[in-house]
């Protein structure tokens, strides 16, 4: 990581996994430590589920795909560093999953979503670049919340 | 950590997709195995989105971003992992099991996954596909040429690749 690269980085957290009411999609909600950014990004039921299932804990019977993942990555002693989402382009984001395997380091690009799937099973720090929580677009942002119920936030609140 | 040994120690016969179909009496997809010779057939039922991954691979589409099977070979690739070859080995309480061979640095590993998981990942790095003769043997035909009755022969086209 430059020095650059890591002075633009916030560090976020994930808040929660929420059903879009409007879509079949559900929405992954960022928050940075201090709750003064929020970025929520839409992702696919099995994204979504597979995120849900990693905050809440949830073993299932069989691995799902992203424990699998995990699964390689533990039998090559290879560490997720960090996932950065660090673009976003017509309303798609973009994401890159940093490893290391001894001396050897990688960033692989990838979606968010299955970024944080990961993320949140090697417990890895997950940050976006200031360009992309200023590229959001705060005023949809401000109208899709208005369409939730504080009480929606509650119930998936972690 | 599971090192194997070179070679099998359970008979394995090698298998292709052969398709991809909708069950609708269990609102499922399922992935056809078939060996050469189809003499063998071994049907696994997978969800919706194992199911996608699958059919992307057989069809050669390639997702705008990369899927999540996509990534996973982006992450094999990246330290230079390879997938060996990928085998369904058991089947119980109609739960089947599978497991993906890999060879890394200078020494395989034997990894714990589910089929539609070891089938995406397969198609993806062109690695030969094996059903063990248990899983062959324990998966009753009976059932499944009952289910096969139920279907209609266009389901068979539509999907087969």
């Amino acid at each position: 990581m430059d020095t650059h690269e890591t002075s633009e980085l916030v560090p976020l957290k994930v808040h929660g996994v929420l059903p879009d009411p409007n879509t079949e999609t559900q929405i992954v909600i960022l928050r940075d430590e201090r709750n003064s950014e929020i970025l929520p990004i839409w992702v696919g039921a099995a994204e979504g589920n597979a995120i849900d299932f990693a905050l809440k804990g949830v073993t299932p019977p069989r691995p799902m795909t992203h424990d699998l993942i995990r699964s390689f990555t533990e039998h090559f002693n290879t560490t997720i560093t960090r996932v950065v989402v660090t673009d976003v382009k017509n309303s798609t984001y973009y994401a890159s999953i940093h490893l290391q395997a001894g001396e050897i380091e990688r960033t692989v690009d990838s979606r968010p979503s299955d970024a944080i799937a990961l993320a949140l099973r090697t417990n890895s720090p997950i940050f976006v670049t200031q360009e992309v929580l200023k590229r959001r677009g705060g005023g949809s942002l401000e109208a899709w919340l208005e369409r939730f119920e504080a009480k929606d936030f509650g119930k998936h609140q972690v | 950590m599971a090192r194997i040994k070179r070679g099998h120690t359970q008979m394995i016969t090698q298998m292709k997709v052969r398709g991809l179909m909708f069950d609708p009496y269990n609102n499922a997809y399922i992935v056809i195995l078939r060996d050469e010779d189809n003499a063998e057939m071994l049907p696994i039922w997978v969800g919706k989105s194992e199911a996608s991954a699958i059919s992307f691979a057989l069809e050669n589409v390639a997702a705008p971003r990369p899927m999540t099977h996509d990534l996973m070979k982006s992450i094999l690739d990246a330290v230079e992992a390879k997938v060996i070859s990928i085998v369904v080995t058991d089947l119980s309480d109609n739960t089947y099991f599978a497991k993906v061979h890999l060879s890394y640095e200078d020494s395989e590993y034997s990894v714990d996954s589910r089929p539609s998981d070891a089938i995406a990942l397969a198609l993806r790095t062109n690695a030969p596909i094996f059903a063990s003769e248990g899983v062959l043997r324990k998966q009753t035909s009976e059932e499944l040429e009952q289910w096969l009755e139920n279907l209609k022969p266009e389901d068979f086209g539509r999907d087969e690749t």
